[in-house]
C-alpha cells in the first residue's frame, strides 16, 4: 500500500544506491505445529530509528522477534545484519552480534542485585568481581539512557516497570546495538510509559535501533519512526511517521474498518442499583480499600482506572459477595448485601465478568453449553437442552468463532471466550439481575474482539443495566465510562465525568501524584 | 530424530480423532501379546498354542468367563472407587485398606445383624455396612484434605498399613469376635446364611456382578446428568471457577472422597456375601485395591470402561493363573509380564493419541 512512502523515508539513508540497513529479515517462515507463524516476512530496521512492530495476538510479532535475535531458527528464509546474512544459533550469538531481546517476561533472578543480575551471563567478567566497580558501571550505564535504578536494590523487591529497566540496562551493558522490546508497555501505567518512551528515544540519539513490538494502537503512533503491521503471520503493510493514524493501523490490523471511538450513555441515567457507602477491606492490619463511597445507576457505566493492585482485585471481590467488607455497606437495588456471599448477592441482582476468564469465569475444559449454566439455578438434573439453544443462538448472534457448542471453552481465543462469559453473565443472568460488575474485560484481546466487548457493553448500558467496570486498561475506560474514578493504595483519590476527563490528571493520579 | 535422509518428528495433534481413542488401547493390547509371545518362544513354549489357551481358560470357555466374571466384581467396585475420585483431582489410593474395612464391616454386620433381619434385607444391610465402614476408613483422610488441603496420597496410602496389620490381628492376633471359635486354624467365623448369596449355578460367578455393572452404568448416567456430576467436574476443572460460582468446595471434596471409600468398602463386601462368607485374609494377596487403581487409569477415569478393563484384567489374570495346569505348563509369572505390556503399552499409546508421528524427507535448507 504505502510503498512509495516507505521508499521515500528510505531515501535519506541511501548510501551510494544501497540501502544499509542494520538489521533485515527476508522471506522469513516459521512454522510450529498446525500454525504459520511467520509466512514470508520482510522486514528491515534502519540504524537509529524506532520501528514498530504491530499486530494482534498471534500475528507473529514476538516469533519475528525471536528470529531476528537468535533465539528461533528460521524454517526459511534470511536474517541480514547491517546488509551480511547472518546466521543465529543463540540469543547469545545474537548478542554478540549486538543483536538484545527484552522478552515479554522477563528473565531475571529475584534474589540477585541489580547490577548482579545485569552482568549475568557475561563473559568477560574479571576472575574476582569488584561489586563496587560493577555497581559503578551498571549505574553509570542506567543514567546515560535516563533508567534509574538503584544497582544494590534485590531484583525481588522491583516493581514490572524497575524490572523492565534493569533487562534493559542488561542488554545495554552487553553492547546491544540493537534492542527487541517484546510488548514492553504491557504491565507499565501511564507515567511509566512515557519514561520509557524517552529511554527510547535516548537510545536512538546514541545511535542504537529499537524495533518495538505492541498490539496496542494508540501508543504506537508517539514513539515510532515506521510501524509495520503484521496479521496472520503476513506483514500487511508498513507506514512512516507522519501518516500513521490509528484508524488505517486498526484496519491493517484486523482487515476491516473498526469504531473505536467513544461510547457514552445515551439515556438520562435513572435509579441507583448499586451503593457502596464508606467500605473498607482491613486484613492483616493492611488497608486493601479504605472509605471507597459510590453509587451506580441503571443506564450508566461507572469507570474505575489505576494501576493494577491498587485494590481492584478486592474491590471486585468485595461487591461480587467473594469476599465480605470490613466496614461499610453494600446496597444492591436498595438491599443490604454485605457478606451474604457471592450466591446469595446473585440473587440479588449482581453478574460478575471476573477479570480472570479462563480460570475463574469460565471453566476451561467445560464446554460453551457447560460454562452457560455455571451461574444459573440448577435443579437436581442439569438441562442441557435448554443450554445448548441459548449456546447456539449466542453463537450465532455474537459471531463467536468455534466449531460447536459443545467446544471447550480453553480452545477459543480470548475474544470468542469473553464474548461466552459476557453472554452468560449479561443475557442468560435472570430476569432481575440489573447490576454488572465487569473487570478488565478485554485484557489481551485483538482490537477487533475490543470493539466487539464494547458494543456489548454499551447495548447492556442501553438496555439498562448498572455497570461498574473495573479496568488497568484507562483507554478502554475513557472510552466507555459516563464516570470515571481513579483508584489508587485502595482509596478513590480522582473524580471526573466520561467526557470531561482531564487525561493528564487522570495520569497522575494513577502514579500517586495528584 | 534423524534416520539418514528422513526426518522423524512427533507433533502435538490440536485434536485427537475419536477413534483413536479406541484403537490405541486395542493396538496396545496386540503389541502386548507380541512382547508376551516372544517371551514365551525364547522360554520354550508356543506363542500361538499358549494365547489360545490362555484366551479359552479366560474369556471363551463358560468356565473361564464365568470365573473371570467372579473376580472381576470387586475389581469393578476398587475401579470405580479410584476412577471416581481420580477425575476429581483427588488421589485416593487407599482403596486396598478401605476394602478391608469394607471386608470387616460387613463380616460384622453378617454376623451380628443378619439374625435379626427379614431375609430379604440381610444382604442389602450388609453390603451397605461395609460401604459405610469404606468410607468411615477413608474420613479422616477427607476431612484433612477438605478442610486444611493436606495430600490425601500419603494419609490413604498409610492407611493401607493400618488396615491390613488389622485384618491380621483380627484372624491371627486375637481370639475375638471375627475369628470362628470352632476351629484351631485360624479362620474368620461364617456370617449367617441368610447373609449369603449363593452363585449361579456351579460357577464361580455370583449375583453382585450385576450390581456392580448397574454402579457403573448408574455412576455414568448420574455424574453426566445431575447437578452433583457438573459441580464435581467444575470443581476438578478450575477450583477458583467453582469459588467464583459459590459452590461449597469442601462438601463436595468431603463426599467425593466418602463415595469413593464406599465404593472400595463395597467390594470387600461383595467378597464377603458372594465367595469369603467371613473375614478372610485370603484377600490380602490378591491386590485388588491396588489393581484397580490401574484399572481406572487404563480406563482413563470412565465408569463404562471400567468394567471392560476391569473383566479383561480379570481374565488375564484367571487364565494365566489355569496355564499351570496345562500340559506343558507355563508359569504363572506369565499372565504378570502380560499384565505388565499391557500397562505398558497403554501408557506408551497415549503419546500417539496425543501426538503425530511425521517422518519428512531433510532438505536442504539454506539458511539453517
Ligand atoms: N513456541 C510455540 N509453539 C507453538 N506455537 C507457537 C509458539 N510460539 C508461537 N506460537 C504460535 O504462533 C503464532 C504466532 O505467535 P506469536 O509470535 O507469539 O504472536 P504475537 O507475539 O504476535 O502475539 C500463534 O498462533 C501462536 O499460537
Ligand atoms: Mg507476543
Amino acid at each position: 500500500m504505502s510503498n512509495a512512502s516507505s521508499e521515500a523515508a528510505l531515501g535519506s539513508h541511501r548510501l551510494g544506491g544501497a540501502t544499509l540497513f542494520a538489521l533485515s529479515a527476508r522471506h522469513v517462515t516459521k512454522r510450529f505445529p498446525g500454525v504459520l507463524a511467520n509466512d514470508h516476512v520482510d522486514f528491515d530496521l534502519l540504524p537509529g530509528e524506532v520501528h514498530t512492530l504491530l499486530g494482534e495476538n498471534g500475528a507473529g510479532k514476538s516469533t519475528l522477534a525471536s528470529v531476528l535475535c537468535g533465539l528461533y531458527k528460521p524454517d526459511e528464509g534470511a536474517v541480514l545484519r547491517n546488509g551480511t546474512q547472518i546466521r543465529l544459533t543463540s540469543p547469545r550469538h545474537g548478542l554478540q552480534n549486538g543483536i538484545a531481546m527484552v522478552h515479554q517476561h522477563f528473565r531475571l533472578v529475584d534474589r540477585f542485585s541489580v547490577a548482579e543480575n545485569v552482568v549475568l551471563g557475561h563473559r568477560n567478567l574479571p576472575f574476582r568481581l569488584r561489586t563496587n566497580d560493577l555497581e559503578n558501571q551498571v549505574a553509570e550505564v542506567a543514567e546515560r539512557f535516563g533508567l534509574p535504578l538503584d544497582p544494590k536494590a534485590s531484583v525481588g523487591d522491583l516493581s514490572a516497570g524497575q524490572r523492565q529497566r534493569v533487562e534493559i540496562v542488561k542488554a545495554l551493558y552487553q553492547g546491544a546495538e540493537i534492542l527487541l522490546l517484546d510488548e514492553p508497555t504491557a504491565l507499565l501505567a501511564p507515567p511509566e510509559v512515557e519514561k520509557l518512551f524517552e529511554t527510547v528515544r535516548a537510545m536512538t540519539q546514541a545511535g542504537k535501533s529499537v524495533v518495538f513490538v505492541s498490539h496496542k494502537l494508540g501508543e504506537v503512533v508517539d514513539i515510532s519512526d515506521r510501524v509495520t503491521v503484521m496479521r496472520d503471520g503476513r506483514v500487511t503493510g508498513s507506514v512512516a511517521r507522519g501518516e500513521a493514524d490509528t484508524r488505517k493501523l486498526a484496519e491493517l490490523m484486523v482487515g476491516r474498518d473498526i469504531d473505536l471511538s467513544p461510547r457514552r450513555s445515551r439515556v438520562a441515567a435513572q435509579d441507583t442499583l448499586l451503593h457502596l457507602d464508606n467500605v473498607g477491606l482491613t486484613r492483616d492490619g493492611v488497608d486493601h480499600i479504605s472509605q471507597v463511597s459510590f453509587s451506580v445507576r441503571a443506564g450508566e457505566i461507572v469507570g474505575i482506572a489505576g494501576v493494577s493492585g491498587n485494590g481492584q482485585r478486592e474491590l471486585a471481590e468485595i461487591v461480587a459477595g467473594l469476599q465480605a467488607p470490613t466496614s461499610g455497606e453494600i446496597l444492591i437495588n436498595g438491599a443490604r448485601v454485605n457478606g451474604i456471599g457471592i450466591r446469595n448477592v446473585r440473587k440479588a441482582g449482581l453478574a460478575y465478568v471476573p477479570e480472570d476468564r479462563l480460570g475463574t469465569g469460565l471453566a476451561p475444559s467445560l464446554s460453551i453449553v457447560d460454562n452457560l449454566v455455571l451461574t444459573r439455578k440448577r435443579g437436581f438434573f442439569v438441562d442441557r437442552k435448554a443450554a445448548l439453544d441459548e449456546a447456539e443462538a449466542f453463537i450465532k448472534q455474537l459471531e463467536i468463532k468455534t466449531p460447536h457448542a459443545h467446544t471447550a471453552t480453553r480452545k477459543l481465543s480470548g475474544g470468542n471466550s469473553q464474548k461466552v462469559l459476557l453472554a452468560r453473565e449479561i443475557f442468560a443472568a435472570g430476569d432481575n439481575s440489573r447490576v454488572l460488575v465487569v473487570c478488565s474485560p478485554t485484557r489481551g484481546l485483538d482490537v477487533g474482539a475490543v470493539e466487539a466487548v464494547h458494543k456489548l457493553l454499551d447495548e447492556a448500558r442501553a438496555a439498562g443495566k448498572a455497570i461498574l467496570l473495573i479496568s488497568e486498561d484507562l483507554d478502554e475506560v475513557l472510552t466507555l465510562a459516563d464516570r470515571v474514578m481513579v483508584l489508587y493504595r485502595g482509596s478513590v483519590v480522582h473524580e471526573a465525568l466520561g467526557s470531561e476527563v482531564d487525561v493528564e490528571l487522570v495520569g497522575l493520579a494513577m502514579a500517586g501524584l495528584s | 530424530m534423524n534416520v539418514g535422509n528422513w526426518r522423524v518428528d512427533l507433533e502435538p495433534r490440536l485434536t485427537s480423532p475419536k477413534w483413536l481413542y479406541a484403537a490405541v488401547p486395542i493396538g496396545s493390547l496386540f503389541c502386548a501379546f507380541i512382547v508376551g509371545g516372544v517371551f514365551l518362544a525364547f522360554t520354550g513354549h508356543s506363542p500361538i498354542g499358549t494365547f489360545a489357551l490362555l484366551i479359552d481358560r479366560g474369556f471363551t470357555s463358560t468356565r473361564g468367563i464365568t470365573n473371570t466374571l467372579g473376580t472381576a466384581t470387586p475389581l469393578i467396585c476398587t475401579g470405580l472407587a479410584a476412577a471416581f475420585a481420580f477425575r476429581m483431582n483427588l488421589f485416593n489410593i487407599g482403596e486396598e485398606g478401605q476394602m478391608y474395612l469394607g471386608m470387616i464391616g460387613s463380616a460384622w454386620a453378617g454376623i451380628a445383624l443378619a439374625g435379626y433381619l427379614p431375609g430379604f434385607a440381610a444382604v442389602p444391610v450388609v453390603l451397605l455396612t461395609g460401604a459405610c465402614t469404606g468410607a468411615l476408613w477413608v474420613l479422616v483422610p477427607a476431612v484433612l484434605r477438605a478442610k486444611m488441603g493436606t495430600s490425601e496420597i500419603v494419609s490413604t496410602l498409610l492407611l493401607n498399613y493400618v488396615a491390613l496389620n488389622l485384618v491380621n490381628y483380627f484372624i491371627f492376633g486375637s481370639r475375638g469376635f471375627f475369628r470362628d471359635p470352632t476351629t484351631s486354624f485360624p479362620q474368620g467365623r461364617v456370617i449367617e446364611a441368610s447373609a449369603r448369596l449363593s452363585s449361579f449355578g456351579s460357577t464361580r460367578t455370583y449375583p453382585t456382578v450385576i450390581i456392580a455393572v448397574g454402579l457403573a452404568v448408574g455412576l455414568y448416567w448420574f455424574m453426566k446428568r445431575s447437578n452433583y456430576g457438573y459441580e464435581t467436574s467444575v470443581l476438578a476443572d478450575s477450583p477458583n471457577t467453582a469459588r467464583y460460582a459459590g459452590m461449597n468446595a469442601t462438601k463436595l471434596t468431603l463426599s467425593v472422597l466418602l463415595f469413593s471409600g464406599a465404593l472400595a468398602g463395597l467390594a470387600g463386601a461383595m467378597y464377603v456375601v458372594g465367595p469369603a462368607g467371613k473375614v478372610d485374609p485370603g484377600l490380602l494377596q490378591v491386590g485388588f485395591g491396588y489393581a484397580g487403581i490401574v484399572v481406572a487409569a487404563l480406563a482413563r477415569y470412565n465408569f463404562m470402561a471400567v468394567v471392560l478393563t476391569a473383566i479383561l484384567f480379570a481374565g488375564l489374570r484367571e487364565g494365566g493363573a489355569s496355564l499351570q495346569i496345562s500340559t506343558n505348563p507355563v508359569p504363572i509369572s506369565i499372565a504378570v509380564v502380560l499384565q505388565g505390556a499391557v500397562l505398558l503399552f497403554a501408557l506408551g499409546g497415549e503419546v500417539f493419541r496425543r501426538n503425530r508421528l511425521r517422518v519428512r524427507r531433510v532438505q536442504q535448507t539454506v539458511g539453517a
